[in-house]
Formats: structure tokens, C-alpha cells, sequence
């Protein structure tokens, strides 16, 4: 029988893909970070309708929806560049395009499209959040930066987390594009591995493992966060069973005296 | 003490109320009685600018707000001279109960965690519920839940209480404790002035040091418990106090 498929290869492969394992990673939290920051701003632009950047958004994010990350990264690729020159041109500035990393365009790409698809998810949970708590921080005088960090947006993941976890698992999976704006991570380096060897089913074997293996050990991850953020919901059997406790209850005792206000 | 003068407030074209005057002494507990939709929540909400009046101005001691231009600032510092008490208790459901009535103390008076933690202890046993501390509004009772509220309130300091029934959002059995945590409260605090909103009437009668029927965005009549609540003058009143005739208004 021919040896139609190098088994031990697709094993080898994978060290070799590993090393460029931190420049997929870099790539997913970079864009990650920055794209839940800016949709975010999207969701709250929109919830709060405010003009024209409203409008602005709304066609940014239909337009981000509507076309193909691998579009989008050849326009990150062909228009950061020329958005360079004119920046250049009237700012009379000297940035050498030459000297912009890949890096930055599959991370521009990403982010943006990071932002879009999350923004919707991001908005929808916040119009979740129950008005009456938003409230109640209110007439503690919290400002509306605290109310939104301490208050709206722990309330709004546990609605937004699920979809936001499958996003983050596409963007991991989406990487994989990255090579085509000239970004050498593991799949690119795959293509060389293959270019060298011919051993082309091998190579992408090995890279389907990786990610495959990476979108599990993420589910996990979510599950946990998922566990650690849902912990306020605990179980009911608790009600009215209070910890045995040291501290005598003064209100108790306070409440027997029987003085009344003049 | 509290001063309102020609407060207005309307929803789009409906006209809540166009002039309340009303001059509240220190340490006066006031009840609300009224029918549903007579704009008795919205004028409690005004005091707490949870809704900006449209027109008219609030006084509490020494700050004044001039509605409806109301800067950011001004804002936060007048909300902290009043604290609300919610008929849905608006409990935050991801902190624990004394999480819950420290947050203000941490966020708004920048108190260190520790000891708004020991204060909100503090709080949380002087509405019984020292044990419940570590629990979460969802292992709580409607009751319970409340008197966390009523501790998150009085930790914040604030001189003026704002109640907006609290109670009718709790299944029978449970309204007791919440009225009997309340009259501590006032008993405990005879500094605080005290603005309830209730359908508990006899619980009004008990506590009140002065009574107010809401009707049609207007304070239609006034005066003591009992003056209001058993000898009423006004047609109305009678007509309101007739409906909850099944309610205890001790004579
Ligand atoms: N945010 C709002 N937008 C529009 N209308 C509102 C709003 N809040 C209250 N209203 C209306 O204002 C009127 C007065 O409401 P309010 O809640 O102050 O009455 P209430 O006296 O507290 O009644 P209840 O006894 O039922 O609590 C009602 O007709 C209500 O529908
Ligand atoms: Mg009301």
C-alpha cells in the first residue's frame, strides 16, 4: 500500500505551527480588546441616538455585517496605506508606509469587525439591564461612569457572554485569514511548511487540530467565566436558611422597645 | 427642612402636576394617600430628581435646585440629600446584600471597602438582617429584600427618606415585617424627615405627623392623621378613603 498519508508528520507539524501560536493569539486579544471597547461606544452611540455618529455607526455596522472578513482585510490591506498618504498629504506629515507593519492592518480589519458584529450584542444587553437597579444607583449619586462600570455593564454580559464567546471563537477561527494582508501566523506558516514539504493534507490537518483544540480550551474558558459571573444566582434551597453566626441581632432586640414618637 | 415651590411636571402632553407648594419641617413624616396615577410617585421622583420637574424649584436645608437647569453636578450633590426606597426594591442582583448597601459608600462617598463593609453590617443588623449579609436578592424574600433596601438607604446618610410604596409590591404575610423595620427606622431617627407613599393606610395613620391626598396632580387636602384619615372635609377624600373602607383606619 502507498504511503498516502504521513501520520507522524501531521504530530511533527504541529511544534513547528506552535511557534507562531503567539502571533495568532496577539492578533484575536488585540483585536478583541479593542473591538469590545469600540462597540461599546457603538451600542451606547446608538442606544442613546446620538447624531450623526448614530447614522455613521449604523451604516458602519450593516456594512461590516453585510461584506466578507476576507474583503475587509484586502481593504485594510489597500486602504490604510492610501488613508496614510492623505493623513501624510495634509497633515504634512512623513509616515513611510513601507514601515507599516501587516500587523497593523489584520488588527485594523479585525477590530473593526470585532466592534460591528459585537456592538448588536452589546447593545441588545444593555437594553436588558433592569431599569430599577440603573435607578437605584442613581439616587445613591453614583455618576453615570460608575453606574455603567459597576452596575450596567456586569448586568449586561450575563446576557451578552454566550455571543460574545461564539464571536471570539470566530475570531480566533478567522485569523487564519490574516495571511493575506501579509501577516505570517500559524496558518501562513503552515502554507510554507507545505510549499516545502508538498505535504499539503498533513499541514492542514495539523492546523485543524490546533484550532479545534484552541476553540475547546476557549469553550472551557467561557464556561468558567460564564460560572464565575452567574455566581449571584446560587442556589435557591438557601432561602431563608441563613449561616449560623456570632453576631447578635441588635435590630431584634431594638425592635421590642415599644417608645413612640411624639 | 424641605421646600417646594411651583413644581411642574408632565409625560409629553400629560400634565402630572403644574403647582406644587408644599414646606416640609424637619423630622415631619408625611404620607401620601391618593389614587393610582395621580402623579404621587412622579412628585417623589422630582424630589430625588430621578425626573427633572419642568418647571419650579426644591429646596432641602441648604441646597436649591432651579428646574428644569440642572447641571451634572448639582445633580449628584441634591440626590445625596435624599435617599429612595422602591416599591420594586431595585436591589442590585449581582452583589450580595451587604455589597449592595455598602456600594454607596464606596462609589459615591469613597469610603474604603473595609469599613463601608462594617458600616453596611452595621445597617444590615439594624433591620435584622445580620445573617443575611453574604446573601443575594434572589435567596431573599420579597420582605427581606426590602429591608435590605431600607439599610442601603440609611447608610447613605441622607436626612430625607423617600418611601414610594413599599410595601405593595410584597405578598401579605410579609408586609408586617417591612412596617415594623420602617417604624424603627423613624423611631431611631427622629432627625430624619420622612415622605411615604402608601396605600397602608392605617400604617399612615400610626407613623404620620401630617397626611396629604393626591388627586389630580393637586394636594387636594392636608392636615393630621386623623384629620384627613377619619374626620376627611373634602368630597373626594371621602370618596377615596370610602374604597379602602376595608382597610383598618383606627377611629
Ligand atoms: N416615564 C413616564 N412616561 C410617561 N408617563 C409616565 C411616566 N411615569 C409616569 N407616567 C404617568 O404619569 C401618571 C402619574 O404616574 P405616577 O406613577 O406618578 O402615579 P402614582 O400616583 O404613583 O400611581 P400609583 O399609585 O399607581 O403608583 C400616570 O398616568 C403614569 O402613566
Ligand atoms: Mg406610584
Amino acid at each position: 500500500m502507498p504511503k498516502l498519508i504521513d501520520f507522524k508528520l501531521i504530530l511533527t507539524n504541529i511544534p513547528d505551527l506552535l511557534q507562531y501560536l503567539p502571533i495568532t493569539l496577539g492578533i484575536v486579544l488585540l483585536s478583541m480588546v479593542v473591538g469590545l471597547v469600540l462597540a461599546l461606544g457603538i451600542a451606547l452611540v446608538r442606544l442613546h441616538k446620538i447624531p450623526v455618529l448614530n447614522q455613521i455607526f449604523t451604516v458602519l455596522v450593516s456594512f461590516v455585517r453585510g461584506t466578507p472578513l476576507l474583503v475587509q482585510l484586502y481593504l485594510s490591506y489597500y486602504g490604510v496605506p492610501i488613508a496614510l498618504r492623505y493623513w501624510n498629504y495634509y497633515n504634512h506629515t512623513n509616515f513611510n508606509i513601507n514601515h507599516v507593519p501587516a500587523f497593523l492592518f489584520v488588527f485594523v480589519a479585525f477590530a473593526i469587525n470585532e466592534a460591528a458584529y459585537n456592538s448588536e450584542n452589546i447593545r441588545g444587553a444593555l437594553l436588558s439591564v433592569d431599569d430599577g437597579e440603573i435607578e437605584a444607583a442613581e439616587t445613591l449619586g453614583m455618576t453615570g461612569w460608575q453606574i455603567l462600570r459597576r452596575i450596567t455593564i456586569p448586568e449586561a454580559l450575563v446576557v451578552a457572554l454566550p455571543t460574545l464567546g461564539n464571536q471570539f471563537i470566530s475570531l480566533i477561527k478567522g485569523t487564519s485569514l490574516a495571511f493575506v494582508a501579509g501577516v505570517i501566523e500559524m496558518t501562513a506558516e503552515g502554507q510554507i511548511i507545505a510549499g516545502r514539504t508538498f505535504r499539503y493534507f498533513e499541514v492542514y490537518l495539523s492546523l485543524a487540530i490546533i484550532y479545534w483544540a484552541l476553540t475547546v480550551i476557549t469553550e472551557i474558558l467561557i464556561r468558567l467565566i460564564e460560572k464565575r459571573i452567574n455566581r449571584f444566582r446560587v442556589a435557591q434551597h438557601l432561602v431563608g436558611t441563613p449561616a449560623p453566626t456570632e453576631t447578635p441581632i441588635v435590630g431584634a432586640q431594638v425592635l421590642a422597645s415599644k417608645e413612640v414618637r411624639s | 427642612m424641605i421646600t417646594i415651590e411651583h413644581l411642574a411636571k408632565k409625560f409629553d402632553d400629560h400634565q402630572i402636576f403644574s403647582d406644587i407648594n408644599l414646606e416640609i419641617q424637619t423630622g415631619e413624616i408625611i404620607g401620601i394617600i391618593g389614587p393610582s396615577g395621580s402623579g404621587k410617585s412622579t412628585l417623589l421622583r422630582c424630589l430625588n430628581l430621578l425626573e427633572t420637574p419642568d418647571a419650579g424649584t426644591i429646596t432641602i436645608d441648604d441646597q436649591q435646585i432651579v428646574a428644569p437647569h440642572i447641571t451634572k453636578a448639582q445633580r449628584l450633590k441634591f440626590r445625596q440629600a435624599s435617599t429612595m426606597v422602591f416599591q420594586q426594591f431595585n436591589l442590585f442582583r449581582q452583589k450580595n446584600a451587604w455589597e449592595n448597601v455598602a456600594e454607596g459608600l464606596i462609589t459615591v462617598k469613597k469610603i474604603p471597602k473595609d469599613e463601608a463593609k462594617a458600616r453596611a453590617l452595621q445597617e444590615l443588623d439594624r433591620v435584622g438582617l445580620a445573617p443575611y449579609a453574604n446573601f443575594y436578592p434572589e435567596q431573599l424574600s420579597g420582605g427581606q429584600k426590602q429591608r435590605v433596601a431600607i439599610a442601603r438607604s440609611l447608610a447613605t446618610d441622607a436626612k430625607l427618606l423617600l418611601l414610594d410604596e413599599p410595601t405593595s409590591a410584597l405578598d401579605l404575610e410579609l408586609v408586617g415585617e417591612v412596617l415594623q423595620t420602617l417604624k424603627q427606622v423613624v423611631l431611631d431617627h427622629p432627625n430624619f424627615t420622612v415622605i411615604l407613599v402608601s396605600h397602608e393606610l392605617g400604617f399612615v395613620q400610626e407613623v404620620a405627623s401630617r397626611v396629604l391626598f393626591f388627586d389630580d396632580g393637586r394636594i387636594q387636602e392636608a392636615g393630621t392623621p386623623d384629620e384627613v384619615l377619619v374626620h376627611p372635609q373634602h368630597e373626594r377624600t371621602k370618596q377615596f378613603l370610602a374604597r379602602f373602607a376595608t382597610q383598618t383606619v383606627h377611629n
